[in-house]
C-alpha cells in the first residue's frame, strides 16, 4: 500500500507540482525520500521564510540542498522572486486570466491541486478588488483515493435506492474533498445493491473534478455532469434546471446564498451531497448562515472527519432526523 | 571595351539595388508599424474580453497578417509556451534579437516593444487594456513620423542609387 502511495506521490509531484516550481525548488524537494513524500500534504512558501513541507500533521524545513533541518538558519529561505516565478509559471504569464481566482485567494492548477495565496489586498469601495505583493503560497496536494468512501456509502443510501442528503463536516485539510470525490464516483457508478444515479457537480474552485478545458481529469463516474468554476449558489440551481440530476454535489458551503440554494434544491426533490468546514456539528451550528443547515435539519446524514490519527479519518456518521450516531470511531 | 561596359553596368546595377533597398526599408517601416498596431489591438481584445492566456492571444492576434510581424508574434508565443520559465520581456527580446534585419523597425519602436514585454501578463485585464492602448498610441505616433519620412525619402533613395551609380561609372570611365 505504501509503495503505491509512494509512486502516486512522486508521479503527482513530477506531473503537476514540479512544472510550476522554479527548477531549484523542485531540485530541493526531489532530494526527499519517496517514503516521506508519500505523506506530503502541502508545500508552503513565504517570502524570507523557510520552505516548508507539510507531511501528515507535521512539517519539515529543508536546506538549500534538500536536507531536512531543524535550525532556521540552515533552512532555505524563499525569496520574492521564487513566489513571483511560481505565479508566472502557474498563470503562464497571464495573471489577468486569473483575476477572479486571485480575488478569492487561490488558484487551481492542473490535477486539481489548489494554490492558496496571501498578500496585500487592494480594496475598492470596501470590497476586495485584487491581491498584490503576494508573499505566501500554499500548494495543497489533491489526491484521488478510490474506495475511501466505502465505509460511508451504506449509511447514505436509503432503502428506496435514494441518496440521503449528506453533509461532510471537517476542519480544513482533513480530506473532505477527497471523500466527496469518491462518494460522487461511487454514487454515479453504482454497485450491486445501488443503481448509479445522475450526479451534478458544482465545482466552484475546480478542485473536485480538476477539469481541464471543461473535462474532468479525475474519475467521477459515468453519470456525472460538472459545472466548472461556477459559484455554488448559481450553479446548483442552474444544474437542476438544465441537467435534471438526482443528486447535486458541491464543496465548502459557507455563504448565505449557498444555504438558500441548498434549501431550494432540497425542495425541488434533489438530494444534496456537500461539505462544510467545522470540527463537529456544534461548531457548524455556531457559524453564520451554515448553522441554519443544522438547525433546520436540511440534511439526513452528517459525516464528521478528522486528521487523527491520519487525514481522512471518519469520526462519526450521524442520522440528523433521529439525532442518532449510526457509526463512531472507537 | 566590353569589359569596361560590363563593369559599368555592374556598378550601376549594384548602386541602384542599394538605393532601392534603402527605399524599401523606408516604405516598409510604416507598414510594419501599422501591422504591429493592428496585432496589438487584437491582442488587447483577446486579453480584455476573452481572458485568453498570453501565448494563445499572441498566436491568435496575427490573423490576416503575414510576414515578419506575424512571425514576431508567433515566435514569441512559441517561446513562452515552450519555456514556462521565460518572462514575456525575455521572450520578446530574444525574438527581436533573432529577427534582426527582418523587421524594418527603428530603435524607438524596438524600445517600445521591449517595454511592452515588461508589463505584459502582470496586471489585471483593465490595466492590461490601458497599458496596451498606451503602447498602441505611441506606435501610432511613430507610424505618422515614419510615413512622413517615407514620402520624403523613398524617391530620393531610388534616384540617389541610380544617379550615384551613373556618377561612379562616368568617373571611372
Amino acid at each position: 500500500m505504501l509503495n503505491i502511495q509512494k509512486k502516486e506521490s512522486t508521479s503527482l509531484l513530477e506531473k503537476f507540482i514540479f512544472p510550476v516550481l522554479p527548477p531549484h525548488l523542485a531540485a530541493i524537494i526531489r532530494v526527499i525520500p519517496a517514503a516521506q513524500l508519500a505523506y506530503l500534504m502541502e508545500i508552503r512558501l513565504r517570502v524570507n521564510s523557510p520552505l516548508l513541507l507539510v507531511l501528515g500533521s507535521a512539517d519539515i524545513m529543508l536546506s538549500a540542498v534538500g536536507h531536512i533541518v531543524n535550525d532556521l538558519d540552515a533552512a532555505y529561505l524563499c525569496t520574492r522572486d521564487d513566489i513571483n516565478k511560481i505565479l508566472q509559471l502557474i498563470s503562464k504569464n497571464s495573471l489577468y486570466a486569473f483575476e477572479q481566482e486571485l480575488k478569492m485567494g487561490f488558484l487551481t492548477i492542473n490535477g486539481g491541486h489548489r494554490v492558496g495565496l496571501a498578500g496585500q489586498a487592494i480594496l475598492d469601495g470596501g470590497e476586495m478588488k485584487a491581491l498584490k505583493n503576494i508573499s505566501s503560497l500554499n500548494i495543497r496536494m489533491a489526491r484521488e483515493i478510490k474506495g475511501c468512501g466505502d465505509k460511508v456509502m451504506p449509511y447514505i443510501i436509503s432503502r428506496e435506492n435514494r441518496l440521503l442528503s449528506t453533509l461532510l463536516i471537517s476542519p480544513p485539510c482533513c480530506g473532505k474533498t477527497t471523500l466527496l470525490r469518491d462518494l460522487i464516483r461511487q454514487i454515479s457508478r453504482g454497485n450491486q445493491e445501488f443503481r448509479g444515479q445522475q450526479v451534478g457537480v458544482v465545482d466552484e474552485r475546480s478542485e473536485i473534478a480538476a477539469c481541464k478545458n471543461g473535462i474532468p481529469t479525475v474519475d467521477l463516474g459515468p453519470r456525472t455532469d460538472v459545472l466548472d468554476g461556477c459559484p455554488k449558489a448559481t450553479g446548483m440551481l442552474m444544474l437542476i434546471r438544465s441537467m435534471s440530476p438526482g443528486i447535486v454535489a458541491t464543496d465548502e458551503l459557507g455563504r448565505a446564498e449557498d444555504v438558500c440554494a441548498v434549501r431550494e434544491a432540497l425542495n425541488a426533490g434533489v438530494s444534496i451531497l456537500a461539505s462544510v468546514h467545522g470540527r463537529d456539528i456544534h461548531e457548524v451550528l455556531a457559524r453564520p448562515y451554515v448553522g441554519e443547515l443544522i438547525q433546520h435539519q436540511y440534511f439526513d446524514r452528517y459525516v464528521v472527519l478528522s486528521d487523527r490519527p491520519k487525514v481522512g479519518t471518519i469520526e462519526k456518521i450521524i442520522d440528523s432526523k433521529k439525532c442518532k450516531i449510526l457509526w463512531e470511531r472507537e | 571595351m566590353w569589359l569596361k561596359l560590363a563593369g559599368g553596368v555592374l556598378v550601376l546595377v549594384v548602386c541602384s539595388w542599394v538605393g532601392f533597398q534603402l527605399a524599401a526599408r523606408c516604405s516598409g517601416r510604416p507598414q510594419h508599424i501599422r501591422q504591429m498596431v493592428s496585432c496589438l489591438g487584437s491582442l488587447k481584445s483577446y486579453i480584455t474580453y476573452a481572458s485568453m492566456p498570453l501565448h494563445e492571444a499572441l498566436m491568435q492576434c496575427t490573423q490576416g497578417i503575414y510576414g515578419p510581424i506575424a512571425d514576431f508574434f508567433h515566435h514569441t508565443a512559441e517561446l513562452l509556451e515552450g519555456n514556462g520559465g521565460l518572462s514575456p520581456q525575455q521572450a520578446i527580446n530574444t525574438v527581436l534579437g533573432d529577427m534582426q534585419g527582418q523587421l524594418m523597425l527603428k530603435q524607438p519602436e524596438l524600445e517600445i516593444l521591449s517595454i511592452l514585454g515588461a508589463n505584459l501578463g502582470q496586471m489585471n485585464r483593465q490595466e492590461q487594456g490601458n497599458y496596451l492602448t498606451m503602447i498602441i498610441e505611441q506606435l501610432e505616433k511613430f507610424e505618422g513620423e515614419a510615413a512622413r519620412l517615407r514620402d520624403l525619402n523613398t524617391k530620393m533613395y531610388r534616384y540617389l542609387g541610380i544617379c550615384g551609380g551613373l556618377a561612379i561609372v562616368i568617373l571611372l570611365v
